[in-house]
């Protein structure tokens, strides 16, 4: 048994051979550039990167059970507008701050239920909704720029002992899922789904319960990732989210999580986040264009894809 | 099929192939002339498919020859065989169910017109010549998907004649028709014969054979028993069943017969299908329950009712004497049910998971916890899986290995693990030994006469004779969704397990 032997040590390598890439990337970036390598630019990439790691967490928990959700961005985007809205139109901040907090958990709900029931691929039932989430974010918006009038910027701005607030979020987020994934039932049903739908229903586990679980859950992560958005922000537009759901993919993807379900963890996937995000930022602070830096992140992308799937090309 | 010496229309040498464990042919000869209709029969697994395989070359041989038109090759490709014209029918549908009858018949040699565009009027025009010409009334223009089961086999075998072929194999063509529809493509078989077209027919209804064949082989474990000549020699199928069974049974020690208990599980009027026949049984606590019957008899099927993860559309189930509901299978797994699927791979394992959580998925619920039962105990889950894991002999080199490492036999092993864990009472074994080598076999029918002998009682569906004969306390035959029979005791032999799954016997 060498070889099986030899395979799994390279994936538990994988998050050893992440981190050695980003502190590869920091040196790199920060020998051209002195200013990246500084306490106040990491900070920074953090607070920036917290809404895509937040994001991260909702889209891999759905990847290790086998589901994904397309319309994450458009979820972000619906609640930032309602909470905006009845800001502007009198409510209570805090009101206003409860109900954006409910639309995503409703919607991750409304998709676990279509998705189970129908039997349909869960990629065209979540890409049709985002755009049902989107439309519906356009005709709360009118298409303009809503502002949240100043209130509620702690969470996205503020900071705790020189600590960005988003980034403690982030992490807390992370560890919670990790936990909730590893040590508790439910996590470990969902693991199982992901590895073999058909015997994880032999096994006696109510896959459609299950799946709409796991997408409520993922809509309340979304949640968290769509208030420290808003907050960050402070206004605006329906299309605010557009986007994250592909981030989000490609960040749970290079850290280690796959199509099939099963496989990967948290922290793989964070780390993903944190890798497209110190890419995004080295970019900018060496002036590349922004165009060049999309073209930059599509090949990180397919190069991370690509090699995550080297062993099955072997076999 | 008179005059000279004939040469023969495909001829195969002394063809042996081993696959991992079996010797899948050994030294068969096989040949057929033009215009015969050639029967090929045998038990599940005697090495009928593996023969076609090798004539129309999916699979090379591993030794033998193979001499079509006085040439000889060591193996065929796909490609060779069709160029030679050997076509192979086979059961399984593989027609484009989204395109027309006449599209699929011309799928690869397409009709084309002006410009290398199709030409749809002459493809239809083609198509209904052929169908035609097999004296098949049938509209080229409608979807398959739109087409009954046999119509979609006439469209099979238009396919394989528009190619127009030497040599035609057909592999159970009447396996999911009723007598009607099966007495057409007999009559149809026949006509395709008289055009000068060898025909190697295979079929598990050995009536059928009877009518149509010229010479029918009988192949047994992978050896060539007898070829008979229909013209001179008198056959009778009772004969033939005999020749497909009498192997002498060595492999299988055979199970000391356990004591008899109470009634563990029993199923009445149980239909599956509408139209289909309801069937009744029971399972004695302490019982090895063998079903028998071919691949395609519904046994899966039944079993996969009784256990709430198939189809039923009536029918009462009784656990320990007490009337119970199963819709689902965690409503059986609470009763005290487990099954052991057939498949590992498609749906008795999660293959990238480790040992460990393959083994404690059903029962999770009665893992230790921590923290107001919120958190498992991991450290703990390792220790009970490492003692099962002792227990049952599972060779793994660690307990976090991913499961599809292991071999067949210790990943079943872990199925069984699975199962013991949660402390099912009725284990419905589904194949238990399918694809695991002699050695890990013996040790799982060890385990299996263990649980009896602990009071359990196992369903086990089997398609192998000598598992069956070994290990069963009793024996429902199925044939056609129906139990045609019960066997006790002495009555379990190779035998009459054949003789009523053929249904040569009633």
């Amino acid at each position: 048994m060498g070889k099986p032997k030899k395979i799994s040590k390279i994936f538990d390598r994988q998050i050893l051979f992440l981190i050695l890439v980003i502190i590869l990337l920091s040196l790199v970036f920060g020998s051209i550039n002195p200013k990246f390598l500084t306490w106040r630019n990491l900070l920074a990439i953090f607070q920036q990167i917290a809404v895509l790691g937040i994001a991260t967490m909702a889209m891999a928990l759905l990847l290790i059970s086998g589901g994904i959700d397309l319309s994450i961005g458009s979820m972000i985007g619906l609640s930032g507008v309602v909470i905006c809205k009845l800001v502007m139109i009198g409510y209570h901040p805090a009101f206003a701050i409860f109900i954006g907090a409910l639309i995503p958990i409703g919607c991750g709900l409304v998709n676990g239920i279509i998705v189970s029931k129908s039997k349909c691929v869960p990629l065209i039932v979540t890409l049709g909704m985002s755009y049902v989430y989107y439309g519906m974010a356009l005709v709360i918006s009118g298409g303009l720029f809503l502002s949240l009038k100043g209130h509620f910027t702690f969470l996205g701005r503020g900071r705790v002992l020189g600590i960005p607030v988003p980034m403690m979020v982030v992490i807390a987020t992370v560890i919670l899922i990790h936990v909730l994934l590893k040590y508790t039932r439910l996590g470990r049903r969902l693991v199982v789904m992901g590895g073999n739908e058909q015997m994880a229903f032999l096994s006696g586990i109510n896959v459609d319960r299950l799946k709409i679980k796991v997408y409520t859950i993922s809509g309340a992560i979304v949640s968290l990732a769509s208030l420290v958005l808003v907050s960050r922000l402070g206004n605006v537009l329906a299309d605010v989210g557009s986007g994250y759901e592909l981030e989000a993919l490609a960040s749970a993807i290079i850290g280690g999580v796959t199509f099939e379900g099963g496989r990967g963890t948290m922290f793989g996937a964070f780390l993903g986040a944190i890798l497209l995000g110190i890419v995004k930022n080295g970019l900018n602070i060496l002036n590349v264009s922004s165009y060049f830096q999309t073209f930059t992140l599509g090949i990180i992308i397919v190069v991370a894809v690509v090699i995550s799937n080297i062993e099955k090309i072997r076999a | 099929m008179n005059g000279a010496p004939k040469k023969f229309a495909i001829q195969a040498e002394n063809i042996s192939k081993i696959f991992p464990g079996v010797q899948a042919l050994n030294q068969v000869s096989f040949d057929l002339y033009p215009g015969e209709i050639h029967c090929i029969v045998g038990e599940n697994g005697a090495g009928k498919s593996t023969l076609i395989k090798i004539l129309s070359g999916f699979l090379k041989p591993d030794r033998g020859e193979i001499i079509v038109d006085s040439q000889r090759f060591k193996a065929l490709t796909p490609h060779q065989a069709q160029t030679l014209g050997i076509q192979v029918v086979y059961q399984e549908n593989i027609l484009a169910p989204t395109v027309s009858a006449a599209e699929n018949v011309f799928a690869g040699q397409e009709k084309v017109g002006n410009f290398g565009l199709i030409d749809h009027q002459k493809t239809f025009e083609e198509a209904e010549k052929i169908f035609s010409s097999l004296g098949v009334k049938l509209d080229s223009r409608m979807l398959v998907e739109n087409l009954s089961p046999s119509e979609q086999q006439f469209v099979k075998i238009g396919r394989a004649l528009a190619l127009q072929p030497r040599v035609l194999i057909l592999d159970e063509p009447t396996a999911m028709f009723d007598k009607q529809e099966a007495e057409a493509v007999l009559s149809l078989i026949q006509d395709i014969s008289q055009r000068g077209i060898g025909v190697i027919y295979i079929s598990h209804r050995l009536e059928e054979i009877i009518d149509i064949a010229h010479r029918i082989t009988v192949l047994k474990d992978g050896q060539k028993v007898a070829c008979h000549d229909i013209k001179t020699e008198q056959i009778n199928l009772d004969y033939i069943a005999r020749e497909m069974v009498g192997r002498e049974v060595k492999f299988f020690q055979k199970k000391k017969q356990t004591k008899k208990g109470k009634v563990a599980l029993e199923i009445k009027n149980l239909k599956i299908k509408e139209a289909g026949p309801e069937v009744s049984f029971q399972l004695y606590q302490g019982e090895i329950l063998g079903i028998a019957g071919l691949i395609g008899s519904g046994r899966t099927e039944i079993m996969k009712a009784v256990f709430g993860a198939g189809q039923k559309l009536k029918g009462e189930v009784s656990v320990a004497g007490k009337k119970s509901q199963i819709r689902n299978p965690a409503e059986a797994i609470q009763l005290g049910i487990g099954f052991i699927t057939e498949d590992r791979q498609k749906t008795g394992l999660a293959l990238n998971l480790s040992v460990i959580k393959n083994t404690t998925i059903v029962g999770l619920n009665k893992l230790p916890t921590s923290f107001f039962n919120l958190f498992l105990n991991l450290p703990q889950e390792k220790l009970i899986v490492q003692q099962l894991v002792e227990e049952l002999a599972i060779k793994t080199p660690s307990l976090e290995q991913e499961i599809r490492f292991l071999s067949g036999g210790n990943q079943q092993k872990v199925i069984l693990g699975r199962w013991l864990f949660k402390n099912v009472d009725i284990f419905i074994f589904d194949e238990p030994t399918i694809g695991i080598d002699v050695s890990a076999k013996s040790e799982i029918h060890k385990l299996m006469a263990n649980l009896v002998d602990n009071g359990k009682s196992i369903i086990m569906i089997s398609s192998e004779m000598p598992e069956l004969v070994a290990m069963s306390d009793r024996v429902l035959v199925i044939r056609e969704g129906d139990i045609v029979a019960e066997l006790r005791a002495e009555e379990i032999t190779e035998e009459n397990i054949i003789l009523h799954a053929f249904g040569v016997k009633n």
